[in-house]
């Protein structure tokens, strides 16, 4: 059908040019006889090009007036003279003998958009500027579930794949309606960076993704669809339906079942738990503050921070520097008071790096005012202290979990295979055996790591490389094609360990052979790399100005929530 | 209760008959009945008024028309001319061409009048038409007129004219023609936001509208009123006006400088004062939309730069090219080309992506694009880098003919390809229907005298140097 009318408009196009081609006869040699073969073919060309969208006659008959000229310069200075076995005429003396020519081609530029315009219009053959993009009525549904770095990513990767191809249809599902940049996490909580700097919006930064907000109730694997929570009482649970489901769920803390710490302790996940452990440090300093009691003065200003990897080394020492930095504003409190404690059940702090990175890392806290707890478990906690295992009781208000972490509980409803973590077990295309359609990577699934013969660390480096293995493969395996293997030797890492002191020990791309880097060095390699890797130009420009700001002014003590 | 149709004719006679005063009390060299030629003004004012139909239309899109109406009724007189003395083919049309110059002139300051009637008159029947921001065209006109008047500045400076500008004082000091040469500069500038402010979609339009408002200066300006200000008559005769040439080509690089930082002037306020009002907030960031544009330009130019290479090949041009960086091999310069090519390319992807709405209007684009270039880079830029001086002459022009062919080609496939990868992208972009809504808010809409454009800019900025030189 739409041959057929490209073809009978270039035939009316042709018909145009060749009607409208003797008005250059007067002006051309008289023994020209291609001049109609060659105004039809003009003709036919300029029509095939014109939009359903003409401004008008006069409109079109101006355009292509304009555009013999340069057709004219083609045709009789540059082609004609080469055809006829000459050099191109391109001089002054060329360009004047073949004015007369010009003319003719002007008047049938003229002539030409002028009546075409009006055939096509009585034709009803005017073609779309603008191409019209449909989804096919035969497409694959992919459903993302998880609106983390691993889910987000996976439609990203699609997004880039698939491109304009209307016969995939994707859809995100997330608990929250932005993507959290968790390495920064700690600055926010820390008051070095405005919280909303490092969350991206995600309908923002999907182009082609439906982005539905929500929790998920159920996943019915058999049925292929996943039913979302209801958000009231009135309103009837969603069913979304999919063909391929990527389970991107993340993971939560694990309290290890003891109910006093879920209650009381801080979570360390979201945006809104730095956002509240902020908030509760501004509010313990401000009750000490107005406190005449010095053993309640010294409880209320002391944080424990419950695991000394990653994320409670990192937020110990950005609370940290925020703490005694409050101090300045806070003169009738004594600096001793403050007392920022890490609780490590292992023998060193930070295990995803060398032992001598943990070293300098404890040595450089612990000089900075923080305390260790190592070879310690935090066994219970109440609302006015923290009790240890080995035996010792820190009399404390602010407790901060960072201890352990278990996958979405949701996927324990699945009927599949989970590790003793909880994760479900994929193999190393990130399919999940025995289930097709089915896929899971990052914090949730249990992937063989082809490099070292264990299984992948959940940590974000991995899981944004399994989204991209994943975007192939959800395409291969919709359009029969042949699966790709994850594989992947990790980069190294980086942690900010206090002001301007940072650890990062880094693989080198051939050989795998580490380098290790601490202090200021690793600390601006930090900076360039994650404010390289946040998401958005926008985010990357808020947050390098929240970062020059701190150097000139102090950090925010502004309560923003009330904490109970 | 006349309709706003008839008043537009009404006006168009009012204009056509003003403009038959133009042609017959300045020196058009059209000698026929006064009577004949004021009827045929109001006759063509009438036509022209009654084609534009019910478009919208102020008084700079009417003066665009106006100048590209000039232009086919120039070539069409100068045909009937031939007709009438049997001299249509080869090189006698130029003759009759060229005897006519004065004609093209007289038309096209017959437009000005046309803009002015047909234009204020359209603007009033139009309602809705977004209302003019005199504070912004002012000062940001002025502006771009300041910088325009100091690059044209430069040349005149290097001519001697300035003591022929403070002629219009009864002075002959450089001072007072220097301190002449800015007010007329700025008042120029701030007409330019004034007739075009509503015109302007994107710096691209703006430049073209620039060119051709500086060649209209042209023919108004050096040609026109400044001997009528030193009390003398105006000559538009060949002669004359190419002794004139430098200014023209001076105009014109004016009137870029001039629309591009108009565009820029205003696309800054529109930016502090109006698309930071979260209101008027748009799917995708200006950022992405400039870098992607960029990428694709640089991509698209290699196409226009290898047309032009071949040019440049025969021409024997690429060696002074390569003296650019101080070489002088042709391999250096056929690579210093195409850097330069992809400059440019780059630019154009930044200024024309959403001018372009069609394959049609994307090469009259890349066409003008092109011949803007040729003013700039071997009459101006390409002369200064090698330590020279302007070379705005007739014989400089004449000697850059095939030059001014592969500026042409290069503007040509620089679009052709820029617009197969925008539209490639566009596919991609507007599976997104946030995206597609606002590429379809953001591009030339129909009826804007771009096409006039196309044809006044063209046709004069190829055929006036052909003709004087």
């Amino acid at each position: 059908m739409r041959a057929q009318t490209l073809q009978r408009r270039a035939a009316l196009g042709f018909a145009c040019g060749v009607v409208c081609s003797f008005v250059v006869w007067p002006f051309a040699h008289p023994s020209a006889l291609w001049i109609p073969l060659l105004g039809g073919a003009a003709g036919a060309a300029y029509v095939s090009a014109a939009p359903r969208e003409s401004s008008g006659w006069l409109d079109d008959a101006f355009l292509a007036g304009a555009l013999a000229l340069p057709f004219w310069l083609i045709l009789e200075i540059i082609a004609l003279p080469i055809v006829a076995g000459g050099q191109p005429a391109w001089t002054a003396a060329g360009l004047r003998s073949a004015f007369g020519a010009f003319t003719g081609w002007l008047f049938f530029g003229l002539l030409l958009g002028g009546s075409a315009n009006r055939v096509l219009a009585a034709a009803h053959l005017a073609r779309a500027t603008v191409p019209d993009v449909a989804l096919a009525r035969e497409h694959v549904r992919v459903l993302i579930l998880g609106g983390g770095f691993a889910g987000v990513t996976t439609a990203v990767k699609l997004e880039g794949l698939l491109g304009a191809d209307p016969s995939f249809e994707i859809t995100l599902v997330s608990d929250a309606n932005a993507l959290l940049f968790t390495p920064m996490l700690a600055e926010v909580a820390g008051g070095s960076i405005e919280p909303t700097h490092i969350s991206t919006p995600l309908r923002a930064s999907l182009r082609r993704t439906r982005v539905v907000r929500g929790n998920v109730a159920a996943i019915d694997l058999e049925r292929r669809h996943i039913v979302l929570q209801a958000d009231d009482p009135q309103s009837q649970p969603r069913a979304i339906e999919f063909d391929h489901v990527v389970l991107a769920l993340g993971s939560v803390s694990n309290f290890f079942g003891n109910a006093n710490i879920a209650q009381i302790a801080y979570d360390f996940k979201s945006l809104g738990d730095a956002i509240r452990i902020r908030n509760a440090a501004i509010a313990v300093f401000e009750r000490a503050d107005r406190e005449r009691d010095a053993a309640l003065r010294r409880r209320l200003l002391t944080f424990v921070i419950a695991g000394g990897g990653f994320a409670g080394i990192e937020l110990a020492g950005a609370l940290n520097d925020y703490a005694r930095g409050m101090l300045a504003e806070y003169p009738d409190l004594n600096p001793a008071d403050v007392r920022v404690v890490v609780v490590h059940a292992r023998d060193r702090i930070l295990p995803e790096l060398g032992s001598e990175l943990a070293a300098y890392a404890l040595a450089k806290m612990s000089e900075r005012g923080v305390e260790f707890r190592l070879n310690t478990r935090v066994r219970d906690a109440s609302t006015t202290a923290v009790l240890l295992d080995p035996a010792e009781e820190i009399a404390a208000e602010t407790l901060v979990w960072t201890a352990g972490t278990q996958p979405n509980r949701l996927l324990a409803t699945l009927d599949v295979q989970r590790d003793k973590r909880g994760a479900v077990i994929a193999d190393a295309t990130l399919a999940v055996p025995g289930n097709a359609g089915l896929w899971a990577l990052g914090d949730c699934a249990s992937i063989p790591d082809l490099v070292t013969g264990g299984t992948l660390p959940p940590t974000a480096q991995y899981a944004l490389r399994q989204a991209e293995t994943l975007a192939y493969n959800i395409r291969a395996a919709a359009r029969g094609g042949a699966l790709r293997e994850f594989r992947f030797a990790g980069l190294g890492a980086l942690c900010v360990i206090g002001h301007q002191t940072a650890c990062a020990e880094l693989r080198t791309p051939f050989g795998g052979r580490k380098l290790y880097f601490s202090g200021l060095l690793a600390w601006l390699m930090w900076r360039v790399v994650y404010l390289a890797k946040l998401p958005g130009f926008d985010r990357r420009v808020r947050v390098l100005i929240d970062w020059v700001t701190e150097l000139y002014f102090p950090r925010d003590t502004v309560q923003t929530i009330e904490i109970s | 209760m006349i309709s706003p149709a008839h008043r537009r004719i009404v006006a168009g006679a009012i204009a056509g008959f003003l403009g038959a005063l133009v042609i017959l009390f300045l020196p058009s060299g059209i000698t026929a009945n006064p009577i004949l030629v004021v009827v045929s003004g109001m006759a063509a004012g009438m036509l022209f008024a009654a084609a534009l139909g019910s478009r919208p239309l102020g008084p700079g899109a009417a003066l665009v028309w106006g100048l590209g109406g000039a232009t086919v009724l120039w070539i069409a007189f100068c045909a009937l001319d031939s007709v009438m003395s049997g001299a249509l083919r080869g090189g006698s049309m130029f003759d009759v061409a060229r005897a006519h110059f004065a004609a093209f002139v007289g038309f096209s300051l017959a437009a000005v009048p046309f803009g002015f009637v047909v234009g204020t008159v359209g603007a009033r029947a139009e309602p809705g038409r977004v209302r003019l921001r005199i504070a912004r065209a002012l000062c940001g006109g002025g502006f771009a007129g300041i910088v325009g008047g100091w690059a044209f500045g430069k040349w005149m400076e290097q001519a001697g004219f300035f003591p022929l500008v403070a002629g219009i004082v009864g002075s002959s000091s450089a001072r007072v023609g220097v301190t002449l040469h800015f007010a007329i500069a700025i008042v120029i500038g701030a007409s330019f936001g004034l007739l075009f402010q509503r015109e302007i979609r994107g710096v691209g339009s703006s430049l073209g509208w620039g060119a051709a408002y500086g060649v209209l200066w042209w023919f108004l300006g050096p040609l026109t009123l400044l001997p009528l200000l030193e009390g003398a008559r105006p000559v538009w005769s060949v002669a004359h006006a190419a002794e004139l040439f430098g200014s023209l080509v001076g105009h014109i690089v004016y009137g870029i400088i001039v629309g591009v930082l108009y565009a820029l002037v205003d696309d800054f306020w529109r930016w502090l004062f109006e698309r930071s009002d979260p209101l008027n907030r748009q799917a995708e960031g200006a950022g992405v939309l400039t870098l992607s544009s960029i990428a694709r330009g640089a991509v698209a130019s290699m196409v226009g730069g290898l047309l032009f290479s071949v040019v440049m090949i025969r021409t024997g041009e690429l060696t002074r090219v390569a003296q650019l960086v101080g070489a002088h091999s042709s391999v250096t310069g056929f690579f210093v080309h195409l850097v330069i090519s992809a400059l440019i390319g780059a630019s154009y992807g930044v200024l024309f992506r959403d001018e372009a709405t069609d394959d049609r209007i994307a090469l009259a684009w890349g066409a003008l694009y092109g011949l803007i270039w040729w003013f700039l880079g071997p009459l101006t830029l390409f002369p200064i880098l090698l330590g020279g001086q302007f070379t705005w002459t007739t014989v400089a022009a004449s000697e850059q003919v095939p030059s001014l062919l592969g500026h042409l080609l290069f503007g040509i496939g620089l679009a052709v390809a820029f617009r197969a990868l925008e539209r490639r992208h566009l596919a991609h972009l507007f599976v997104d229907a946030r995206l597609r809504k606002r590429w379809l808010r953001r591009r030339r809409p129909a009826g804007t005298p771009t096409p006039a454009l196309f044809v006044f800019f063209i046709a004069a900025g190829t055929l006036i140097p052909v003709i004087l030189s």
